[in-house]
């Protein structure tokens, strides 16, 4: 099933000129435009404000920023959504035998195997097949 | 002596380009997550570059949330290469032509 790794040959190279033309054309304005000195920061901590700015205690920062509290609990939301989405496709079609180490990605279950079969090939995957056969159950699993 | 902003620039549009030839030139789903991860990437150097242009803290904040908003996107994105691998036993993404199967 695992191989090492070879060296791609179906790179597309072609295409790739795309992006050095667009770095071409982008290194061009960035390098011709006059850009005034930066400003820079005043003086104090970056960090603290930082802080401050993310749960809109702007009085308190030495630097100033804009108030980020209602984006931070935006972003709490789609990190939970996320969370919750990559669980939902990842959890397998047959709720059946989750419980094995997917070394596979879950490519056997795919397969006309049984799953004691399955479960002695995920465990010679993690290099612990010492003489146990198919029927034993230690494995801690959900059967 | 501040680092003149043009370089900046420059380093986000390089890193950028790399990201948009991986798209271009790689079939692999994983390749294609990484990709998009240095595309976003350069766009946080350019808000942290301009924040200290401007002297204001906003986007260095900002670029926070896009990162928080980088692992989101990986999250589905490796749940979706993980689908990917079920159904075709391949993760490349010539092979899904098909929104269903």
């Amino acid at each position: 099933m695992t191989s090492r790794p070879r060296l791609a040959t179906d790179v597309n190279y072609v295409n790739g000129l795309a992006a050095l033309a667009l770095f071409v054309v982008m290194a061009y304005v960035f390098m011709t435009s006059d850009v005034s000195a930066p400003a820079g920061f005043a003086d104090g901590s970056i960090v603290a404000s930082i802080g401050y700015a993310m749960f809109d205690m702007l009085d308190q920062g030495a630097i100033e920023a804009e108030g980020f509290l209602v984006a931070f609990i935006v972003i709490a939301l789609v990190l939970d959504a996320a969370l919750d989405g990559a669980v939902m496709l990842a959890r397998r079609e047959d709720d059946e035998q989750s419980v094995t180490a997917l070394a596979d990605g879950g490519f056997l279950s795919r397969t006309k195997e049984t799953s004691s079969e399955r479960r002695s090939d995920g465990d010679s995957l993690l290099g612990r097949n010492d003489g146990e056969d198919a029927g034993s159950s230690d494995d801690g699993g959900d059967d | 002596m501040a680092i003149e902003s043009q370089y900046y620039l420059l380093l986000s549009a390089a890193i950028f380009c790399i990201g948009v030839y991986g798209i271009l030139t790689r079939q692999n789903a994983l390749l294609f997550l990484m990709s998009v991860e240095l595309m976003l990437n350069a766009a946080n150097i350019n808000l942290v570059a301009f924040s200290f242009y401007h002297g204001n803290l906003t986007g260095q904040v900002f670029s926070l949330f896009t990162m928080a908003l980088a692992a989101a996107e990986v999250a589905v994105g490796i749940g979706i290469v993980l689908v990917l691998y079920r159904n075709f036993e391949d993760i490349d993404v010539t092979k899904a032509a098909t929104m269903r199967w």
